[in-house]
């Protein structure tokens, strides 16, 4: 019916011709296309069978894809956002690069003449890590803080960066031409004037070469090195005994008893490295043999925290005393030495200085009964005659067979004395120096003020700096050219006689600066052009090549050999050390049988910064914000003295006080120091800087002021000192907060709670089970607890092996991206280091015991934090690590309140643009960072990781493999660094590793175990070497 | 004793007609503002704009600009956070609990401490948005749905104050807001221009004071009142598991939520205290809210700083009778360490002073009285600084103690809050009615038909 009605409607239209209603002009014209398809109401197509087929291939979930994509691209295209052009990929990939691989390479480390081998671990070209060095037997892979710290030193946006010439009190930028120029020709124009060169120890054979061309070159040229901190004293000792040569190198692993006299061989003296790792082989608790380590020092230092047996004694006493041992021995028939030692004896000197009769007595007795297993070391510092008489002891008692004879100390060049600088200010004062060079040295800031030096140098034509940055020394230069870091630098290395290390640049230099070797170098070939960057390198392989290859019959050829010496770091020399020959008999005779004048008055013992050394590190915060090994005090020295003291001077701690030294006057605070002994001012140096850039200057006191000509060389210590006090007050910023001794309610609070657990060697060895007995067992829990079934992180630390220097906070810092805050925020307790190491005092203020701790985050199984982050910010991993999520967290500070270890840091600003003007938010700085590592922001909490950047690589790379991962595979930043093996990481649940000894060790105990968090940190019970069964 | 039950004292004073009433308590929306009116608010004003700054300055430079350290998370914000929610207490207990205990003489107060109970909620729920290190992220504390897949954490006590608070905030302004209905209409009725007119009528929600009207009222503030009860126990019951569900030794204590409720009203009462004073005075109403009513508040702070009191003693009792050393010492600390000085306030202020109103002149001195109230307000603030700071400060290790000390800027955000607080009570009081115009009516002598009495009935 339908079909017909629409029929009749097709024939209507097009039959009734009269009524001509059209619509268009095809309808006019009966378009036949319109009208067959008018014969169909519907359109072809629409009515056929739906066929998806034959559907465009844009889908709706397609069509709408795309119209979300178009919008967006509309969308972000009209936007600013512009490419900063920050993430650029390789035009021309290096071959040894991939991107997100670390490389490394070994170099040498020259912050200090220990020049120890490093391993630099670089990511896309830039060093984001130090490490030591595996292959070097000197520090054997590992690094101390201030290596560490070194590579702050290399992205240093105060570095110099062009050479300047001083124009009246201002200085110019130049270009290297112009200052090369210049210099040559003042150096032509020398005549008969000398031309001195002015450096620190020389370490370097290929070095030494450089200066002795330029002699060859410059006849009138004299070279003097010094070094604030040394053992000219000792080696001087030694030869007055032994005839010739250089105090040896020890067998600390060997000893059985150790007497250290004012001797910080642990802390800052030789290579601390090597010396701790050595040592601490000797405190074992698997083979439970213990070394005993007497300390007999004026002021708490790293050594004495790690003794067994301590006295506290001036340091003029020293000779007294060991000459009283002498005598004390000679008496019980257990030695010979073969001079009147009547006049002294060992029970009137300790009724004179007060010493525990019991300790002396037990010394001697363990000094007989070791003979030829002790060591009794003199602390550099000491007058000669305390090192004669040390070493007759050492012989006569026949520890003579602990000295090295595998290796021996290497020095290139003699240190001047003092006699040597004295000549040299006054040749300058006469006018007949033509021109000094500061070859990397800074002896303004060193030499003692009376030598006049600085005065001197005003009649000095040329003075030119050779430094990285601005320092005292620049400042009163005439020309300052900057000098490549470290890590930009070719070198070589001779500290011990049996190798030499390499140094080899893992950068290019970052900003117009030279190797100081190669200006030398230019000036030697006597024109501007002679420069370029291979120079050095160039010079430095020939010098390998024809001095010291040849000496070593290698079967290589030479350019394999320098490629295989490279990528080791590190050869070693055919060289043999001769044993000592016997003591010269004749030496006692220097011996004298007086005892010299009881001291009176006050003291000063001048040491060297456990931080920033002689102060060459001053200008790096990392450095400066690390806390004290003893006192925890940051960015500052100051005066430690004891408690008696404090109580005669009527002063406390914070009080400024003047010393005087013979007119030479310092004013600084006072901080009492538990373990000083009395009457006696212990200062460290190296603080005080001027001109030295933002972080360096101001900070601290320079007492080097303090020092002498007439003592100058070691003499670092001054009877006869008064002191004032002056009632100003100046704060010290501690991480760590005082209590007073006598405080019932805080004394002892840390063994109290079991926070430190120890015992005694013969105490473990009578009863194993000491420490767990007192352990609680089968705490409850309402939760059930977590089944752990693939690997579990957890750490151990052996407290009888951690000596306390606070490395590992240092390796943290750089691994972790840790910002420095500066003094102003230590003050507010706000500290970012994510490791810290916990010192506590038992005991009296007098003989206090010492026990430290390090402490970081524990990965608590039934973490506190955990619980209490409303946004579920920190979290745990399956494999047992308590996560920060930084992107998550608004800052409560809820899981830090919760923490009983208090090991959360909370970012309160943004530290980076906090500290001292947003000095660390230069773009510099954004290179050293490790791009594995989020850099936070401020308002956000952060912790230990456990290094689970390593960890996440770890797992990458045993996915890669196809293998399971391993518990050994990750190893933390900390745990590298330990000189000593005191941390141990792994898989808790591997029963066949290594590690699951410690975690599970019979000394082994949790801090806080008693709130059943369940700690992953194992830390094994310091024993003490005391002849007492309990602590 | 014999007590004349049948010839109860009469709540309002002054033989008041309703009429009087009526004109007596909507006065201040009928008036300008006078100068003493513009004196008060540019003082509270100038504290606001303090605190603001210093809140900006928080905001642009982080939370180091606070005394805040490693050990003390917490300090000045929390402190402040939970004073305020304290003092928020007295409003809801004063006009729910007493309710429903058909206690007459809250009427003349009622309205006044509710409106603080809110003014105080809104400055307490200020401090955990800006205590936060990134309080442009503080909407993550809210489980809201998002791409992360990623809720709060229903474990943290932070979470359940930002329920506990919210809910209080939410219940105690709409309980205030139904009480307001049918003085809006009163105040609409009686306004003369057509802007108050058109506002009044608007918030009067066309009420009618029809006998209807008042049924459904009644019910719905019985039920209001008897959805708020809870709620007075439960918000400061929740704030105090901040502190009693970690397990930080001087927080984690059982007896944390009656002392922190009782601690509350204790706060609160003292705060309406202290303010009514002046109100009553101010506004010449001291025929409605009279000495009876001051006194009858003064006997309830009697009773709560003695159980607050008797929590400070258990707290003590417990710490020795668990044994737990670190317990222990937290507590011979506070009374003895460093921040001795803040726990001596502490105690004095809420346990000693507040024991002079044992005496019935005491009780009824307007000067004295007014000293213990602000002593109480000062000693209820030092309480929740000796508990959260000294708790923080001296913890299981003793490595990482560390003083506290507050800077000038939050002493700023303090004041600041004190600035909002007082901000809004002072436009409170003029614009609208200090106290329930109906109810007040209703409480009023010869407002209720009775048949006691023969001398009723002339």
């Amino acid at each position: 019916m339908s079909e017909n009605k629409s029929d009749n409607i097709n024939s209507s239209s097009s039959t009734q011709t009269d009524v001509n209603y059209w619509r268009s002009f095809e309808d006019l014209y009966k378009n036949p296309e319109l009208i067959e398809a008018r014969n169909h109401e519907f359109k072809n197509g629409t009515t056929d069978d739906f066929d998806p087929l034959q559907l465009s291939s844009i889908s709706r979930r397609k069509f709408l894809a795309l119209l979300g994509a178009s919008a967006a691209l509309a969308g972000t295209a009209c936007t600013d956002y512009r490419d900063k052009g920050e993430i650029v990929p390789y035009n021309v990939k290096p071959e040894e690069i991939t991107i997100g691989k670390p490389n490394f390479y070994a170099s040498t480390c020259t912050v200090c003449p220990n020049a120890c081998g490093i391993l630099i671990r670089t990511r896309e070209g830039r060093p984001i890590k130090v490490d030591g060095n595996p292959e070097n037997p000197v520090n054997k892979g590992k690094i101390c803080a201030k290596g560490q710290a070194n590579i702050l030193n290399l992205y240093d946006p105060e570095r110099l960066s062009v050479p300047l010439k001083k124009n009246d009190t201002r200085f110019d930028e130049i270009s290297w031409k112009e200052a090369d120029n210049y210099i040559i020709k003042v150096l032509n124009e020398a005549d008969d004037k000398e031309i001195v060169i002015i450096t620190h120890t020389i370490i370097s054979p290929t070095t030494l070469k450089v200066l002795e061309e330029f002699k060859q070159k410059y006849p009138t040229t004299k070279i003097y090195s010094y070094e604030l901190f040394n053992d000219s004293i000792k080696n001087s000792a030694w030869q007055k005994c032994y005839g010739s040569g250089n105090y040896p190198l020890l067998k600390w692993n060997e000893a059985k008893v150790i007497v250290s006299l004012e001797s910080d061989f642990l802390g800052v003296e030789n290579n601390r490295i090597e010396t701790a790792r050595l040592f601490t082989e000797g405190r074992n608790v698997d083979t439970k043999k213990f070394n005993r380590l007497y300390v007999i020092e004026s002021s708490l230092s790293l050594t004495g925290l790690n003794s067994d047996y301590r006295l506290r004694l001036r340091p003029e006493a020293q000779y007294e005393f060991v000459m009283s041992m002498i005598n004390e021995l000679k008496n019980k028939g257990a030695i010979n030495i073969n001079t009147d030692t009547s006049s002294f004896s060992l029970n009137s000197f300790a009724l004179k200085y007060n010493l525990k009769k019991e300790t002396l007595n037990q010394l001697v007795t363990d000094l007989i009964s070791n003979k030829g297993k002790a060591i009794i070391d003199a602390g550099n510092s000491l007058p000669e005659n305390v090192h004669i008489a040390v070493n007759l002891l050492n012989a006569a008692l026949g520890n003579s067979n602990l000295y090295r004879t595998d290796a021996a100390k290497n020095e290139l060049l003699k240190l001047s004395s003092t006699k040597d600088i004295e000549e040299l200010v006054s040749q300058m004062n006469d006018g007949k120096v033509a021109a000094v060079i500061h070859f990397d040295c800074n002896p303004v800031y060193h030499f003692a003020k009376d030598l006049g030096y600085e005065d001197a140098l005003k009649k000095v034509g040329a003075i030119i700096s050779l430094t990285e940055k601005e320092s005292e020394t620049s400042f009163v230069s005439n020309y300052v050219l900057p000098i490549n870091h470290n890590f930009e630098a070719w070198g070589d290395a001779q500290t011990r006689s049996n190798i030499i290390s390499l140094q080899q640049p893992v950068i290019a230099p970052l900003k117009n600066t030279r190797q100081k070797e190669a200006i030398l170098l230019t000036w030697i070939d006597g024109k501007a052009e002679a420069f370029s960057e291979k120079l050095y390198y160039d010079y430095l392989m020939k010098n390998w090549e024809t001095s010291i290859y040849p000496t070593l019959n290698s079967v290589l050829d030479f350019k394999q050999f320098w490629l295989g010496a490279l990528h080791d770091g590190i050869i070693y020399t055919n060289e043999i050390t001769n044993n000592p020959t016997a003591i010269n008999s004749n030496a006692v005779t220097l011996l004298k049988n007086e005892i010299s004048k009881t001291p009176e008055g006050y003291t000063v013992v001048l040491k060297e910064s456990y931080q920033i050394g002689d102060g060459r590190l001053a200008g790096n915060g990392w450095l400066q914000e690390l806390p004290h090994p003893i006192s925890k005090i940051t960015w500052d020295n100051y005066a430690a003295v004891s408690e008696k003291t404090c109580k005669t001077l009527g002063v406390k701690n914070n009080d400024v006080v003047e010393v005087i030294i013979e007119g030479r006057k310092i004013s600084l605070p006072v901080f009492m120091q538990a373990g000083t002994a009395d009457n006696v001012i212990s200062i460290e140096l190296g603080y005080g800087r001027e001109h030295s850039g933002t972080v360096a200057s101001g900070v601290g006191f320079n007492a080097n002021i303090l020092l002498s000509k007439n003592n100058f060389h070691n003499s670092l210590i001054y009877s006869n000192v008064s002191i004032n006090k002056t009632g100003d007050i100046y704060e010290l910023a501690s991480s760590q907060e005082h209590y007073s001794f006598d405080d019932e309610r805080t004394k002892d609070l840390a063994q109290k709670r079991h926070i430190i657990q120890e015992g005694t060697v013969a105490g473990y060895i009578k009863n194993p089970k000491f420490i767990k007995e007192k352990q609680h067992e089968n705490l409850q829990s309402v939760y059930e607890p977590h089944q752990y079934n693939g690997v579990k992180w957890g750490m151990a630390i052996d407290l009888n092996k951690c000596t306390g220097c606070g490395d590992c906070v240092a390796a943290c810092n750089v691994e972790n991206n840790i910002p420095i805050v500066g003094k102003d925020q230590v003050l507010k307790s706000r500290e970012m280091q994510w490791l810290r190491i916990d010192r506590y005092y038992s005991g009296t203020a007098d003989d206090p015991n010492v026990s430290i701790q390090p402490m970081l985050c524990q990965h608590c199984d039934q973490a506190p934090c955990e619980n209490v982050c409303p946004v579920a910010a920190t979290s745990h991993s399956p494999d047992g690590l308590n996560q920060m999520v930084y992107n998550r967290c608004v800052g409560t500070r809820y899981c830090s309140n919760n923490c009983p270890y208090k090991v959360r840091r909370f970012n309160f600003f943004n530290f980076r643009d906090h500290f001292k003007n947003a000095y660390q938010e230069s773009p510099i700085f954004a290179l050293m960072q490790n791009p594995e590592v989020t850099v936070r922001s401020r308002g956000v909490m952060e912790k230990c990781t456990f290094c689970v950047q390593r960890i996440s690589e770890a797992k990458a790379e045993a996915t890669y493999n196809q293998r399971p991962l391993k518990g050994s595979d990750v190893t933390t930043a900390c745990q590298d660094t330990c000189s000593t093996n005191a941390i141990y990481f792994g898989d808790i649940n591997n029963k066949e590793s290594e590690f699951y000894k410690y975690r599970n060790h019979e000394l082994g105990y949790y801090v806080l175990e008693e709130l059943n968090i369940k700690p992953n940190v194992t830390y094994i019970a310091k024993l003490r070497n005391i002849n007492l069964e309990e602590v | 004793m014999n007590i004349d039950y049948s010839n109860e004292k009469s709540v309002v004073a002054g033989r008041l007609t309703l009429a009087q009433i009526e004109d007596l308590v909507a006065k201040p929306m009928g008036t300008k503002p006078d100068k003493k009116f513009f004196i008060a608010i540019s003082i509270s004003l100038t504290a606001l704009l303090i605190g603001a700054i210093s809140v900006g300055l928080t905001f642009y430079y982080g939370i180091g600009m606070w005394g805040n350290n490693q050990p003390v998370g917490w300090a000045f914000a929390i402190v402040n956070f939970v004073f305020w929610v304290g003092i928020g207490h007295a409003g809801t207990l004063i006009s729910a609990i007493l309710f429903l205990l058909r206690q007459k003489w809250r009427t003349g107060i009622a309205r006044f401490a509710e409106a603080m109970t809110i003014f105080a909620v809104m400055c307490a729920g200020i401090f955990p948005i800006i205590h936060t290190g990134r309080p442009w992220l503080a909407g993550y504390l809210l489980p809201y749905p998002n791409q992360h897949s990623i809720w709060v954490n229903f474990t943290s006590p932070l979470v359940w104050d930002v329920f506990a608070v919210s809910t209080y905030f939410t219940v105690s302004l709409v309980f205030w807001y139904v009480g307001l209905i049918p003085d809006f209409a009163t105040l609409r009725d009686r306004a003369t221009t057509k802007f108050k007119k058109t506002i009044y009528s608007i918030f009067s929600l066309g009420w009618m004071h029809s006998n209807r009207h008042w049924t459904h009222y009644e019910k719905a503030y019985v039920l209001l009142a008897g959805f708020a009860t809870p709620l007075v126990l439960s918000v400061h019951t929740i704030v105090s598991f901040d502190f009693a569900v970690s397990i930080l030794p001087g927080w984690h204590t059982t007896i944390f939520p009656p002392y922190f409720v009782a601690g509350a009203i204790f706060s609160g009462f003292a705060m309406v205290v202290t303010v009514l004073v002046f109100v009553r005075k101010i506004f010449n109403l001291e025929n409605i809210i009279t000495v009876d009513h001051l006194e009858k508040m003064n006997k309830i702070i009697l009773a709560t700083g003695s159980m607050v009191g008797y929590a400070y003693a258990m707290e003590f009792f417990i710490a020795w009778y668990s044994g737990v050393s670190v317990e222990q010492f937290v507590f011979i600390n506070r009374a003895l360490g460093p921040y001795a000085w803040a726990y001596w306030i502490m105690v004095s202020c809420n346990v000693i002073f507040p024991q002079l109103f044992w005496f019935k002149k005491i009780r009824r001195s307007i000067p004295i009285m007014i000293v213990i109230v602000i002593l109480v307000n000062v000693g209820m603030w030092f309480e929740r600084f000796v508990i959260t700071v000294t708790s923080l400060s001296r913890d299981f290790l003793p490595s990482a103690w560390a003083y506290y000390k507050p800077t000038l800027i939050d002493g700023g955000i303090l004041l600041g809050s004190f600035g909002l607080f007082f901000t809004l009570v002072i436009l409170f009081t003029k614009a609208l009615p200090v106290v329930s115009i109906s109810e007040i009516k209703a409480v009023a002598d010869g407002a209720q038909p009775t048949h006691q009495g023969a001398e009723n009935h002339a």
